[in-house]
């Protein structure tokens, strides 16, 4: 439900602000500042965490500055090691980019079906797609599991991506829906006179159109898979096909080998990836939204 | 009068050609959504009347029993009362601090990097977040340090495994990480908002107070309304920071309906009981969206 929130986002950036700039009370100021300080101390306690070493964390406080750069190299080739979180990654970044691949082309093609063919009961089919969206994940845990185990897709990288891709259909058939029902009908009105078939229209003229929202959606639902803890939890088992979250779990849950100071590095590892996705895919909103305002 | 005919029969012909097209272009969302979201709900709502557990598998229909066994259990009733106090720290504490933020914020010097900041924790997954805040928590960690160094000592304790604070504890990670996107929410719906009623009340001689609490409040009651759910259901359904913080507590089952429906459910293996608590949580949901699409129509009724 927030990645109706998160589309948004770009709007929120580029929306103008209805009046002019305006001088504050210095009283509001501090205490925006104020706030701002509290909000930024969890972060610079993950940086300066991530260059101590663990007897520098030991020894200082939590947010004493750190002695030195080096101890940097130590607590991530630690943390990757000992979090076999290149086995996560890799993971995960299949499941991402074939989850949320597969899962907006199917979303395409039914929001295809919804936006731009003329049959009866469309709001209903489009109904029974969205309403994926409205139920808590924990409702579909035991009957996916169960499921699994019988036909023999539990613990396999290709019953999570199934899942996954399940998951990830519904909020981009809405999003793609209306935005398809807002190409000009001129523009494959022309095509299917001249014998144009739908496969044909959906491919050369519908989808060319919707490279923005495509990519946004799919960055979007890319992070969703990434950040994904619960999926891998149930319908996995073996380290090797962990999502990238899980084994970031497993790990700062295993106190034996854990200490702070590389705990925080693997979460920072974890969560790179996605902050670097972030900042593409604010490039990506802004394209899509000109493209829809252009219009 | 023949052309006619044909050109019937042939419409009749598209029309029937259209509907399978464009049924063969939602059958891979169709199957997807039916096969792994929509008949698991059905399946799990079955399981929930049964008497299923892992290893045994035994289907025997039971009714209500798993209902009732949730009325009865202890552990039930802590969840649930730990999940009302999400439901309401989650309708109260984004919300109110994420609007004042994004009105205190507009129009500032540094506008830009103080909304970032706040947006900040979002970009970051929650396990993650859990696991560098169940540092901030932890016995020497950032709260405790901060609480020493100013000489509140006394205040000084393992904030997640002392009942009174872990559930406040985590809301509060919570809060950090969404107030942003709730401020960043209400920016858009007050960029959106007509500006000729606000100008109005500037010009006659409004107060800047009066102006929020009278013109731009209540016209900007639907995104709040939307704000307020979307926040509401990711609150109380929250899974993730609070098992990646919460879990070495000694009854982590007790600690929201969504942890201990999984615990109940993987842990303990009783699957018929999960199930009816994965309804439980599942009906609280819907309730809430129904609650949104009513609040909705009737704000829409008072417009016209």
């Amino acid at each position: 439900m927030s990645e109706v929130a998160e589309f948004n986002l770009a709007a929120a950036t580029q929306a103008p602000v209805p009046g002019a700039r305006r001088r504050r009370g210095g009283h509001v100021m501090i205490l925006a500042a104020v706030l701002g300080l509290a909000w930024i101390v969890p972060f610079y306690y993950a940086v300066v965490t991530v260059f101590k070493s663990t007897s520098d964390y030991a020894s200082g406080g939590p947010l004493s500055l750190p002695h030195a750069i080096a101890p940097i190299i130590g607590n991530v080739v630690a943390a990757w090691q000992q979090t076999q979180m290149g086995t996560g990654m890799a993971n995960s970044l299949g499941y991402g980019v074939f989850g949320a691949g597969a899962a907006v082309f199917f979303a395409a093609m039914a929001a295809y079906a919804l936006a731009r063919i003329v049959f009866p009961g469309r709001p209903a089919w489009f109904m029974l797609i969205f309403s994926g969206t409205i139920f808590p994940f924990q409702i579909y845990l035991i009957p996916l599991f169960q499921m699994y185990a019988r036909v023999g897709l539990f613990n396999t990288r290709f019953g999570l991506l199934l899942a996954y891709i399940a998951i990830c259909i519904p909020f981009p058939t809405l999003v793609l829906k209306n935005y398809m029902a807002e190409i000009p009908r001129e523009l494959d009105e022309a095509a299917r006179i001249d014998g144009g078939t739908h496969p044909r229209i959906f491919a050369s003229i519908i989808l060319p159109n919707c490279i923005g929202p495509l990519v946004a959606l799919f960055l979007l639902q890319f992070t969703w898979i990434w950040n994904d803890l619960i999926f891998s939890m149930v319908l996995t088992q073996d380290t090797s096909r962990r999502s990238v979250m899980n084994t970031l779990m497993v790990f700062q849950g295993n106190y034996a080998g854990s200490t702070p100071n590389l705990v925080i590095t693997a979460a920072v590892l974890a969560s790179l990836p996605t902050v670097l996705v972030f900042l593409v895919l604010r490039r990506y909103f802004m394209q899509g939204l000109s493209l829809s305002t252009a219009r | 009068m023949a052309a006619a005919v044909r050109g019937t029969r042939s419409g009749a012909a598209t029309r029937r050609r259209d509907f399978l097209a464009a049924l063969a272009f939602m059958a891979p969302a169709l199957g997807f959504v039916g096969v792994l979201l929509l008949y698991p709900v059905a399946y799990n709502i079955y399981i929930s009347f049964t008497a299923w557990s892992r290893f045994v598998g035994y289907n025997r229909l039971v009714g209500f029993a798993n209902y009732l066994h949730a009325l009865n259990d202890p552990n039930f009733s802590a969840a649930a009362q730990n999940t009302v106090v999400w439901v309401l720290a989650s309708l109260v504490l984004p919300v109110t601090l994420g609007l004042a933020l994004a009105v205190v914020l507009r129009g500032v010097r540094g506008e830009e990097s103080l909304k970032t900041v706040f947006f900040l924790p979002r970009l970051i997954a929650p396990t993650a977040i859990g696991a560098i805040w169940y540092y901030v928590y932890a016995g020497n960690g950032v709260i405790n340090t901060v609480l020493r160094s100013v000489g509140l000592g006394g205040l000084v304790r393992s904030w997640l495994y002392e009942p009174a604070t872990i559930t406040p504890a985590i809301i509060v990670t919570y809060v950090w990480q969404t107030t942003g996107l709730v401020m960043v929410l209400v920016l858009i719906g007050l960029a959106a908002l007509p500006r000729e009623p606000i100008e109005a009340a500037h010009v006659e001689g409004a107060s800047p107070w009066q102006v929020y609490r009278y013109v731009i409040l209540p016209m900007l009651f639907p995104t709040l309304l939307v704000v307020t759910i979307i926040s509401v259901i990711a609150g109380f359904t929250t899974f993730d920071l609070v098992w990646v913080m919460g879990r070495d507590y000694p009854d982590p089952s007790t600690l929201t309906l969504a942890i201990h429906q999984y615990w109940e459910s993987f842990r303990a293996n009783h699957w018929a009981y999960g199930a009816a608590v994965a309804v439980i949580l599942g009906g609280i949901a819907l309730l809430i969206t129904w609650l949104q699409v009513v609040l909705q129509h009737r704000y829409e009724r008072t417009l016209q």
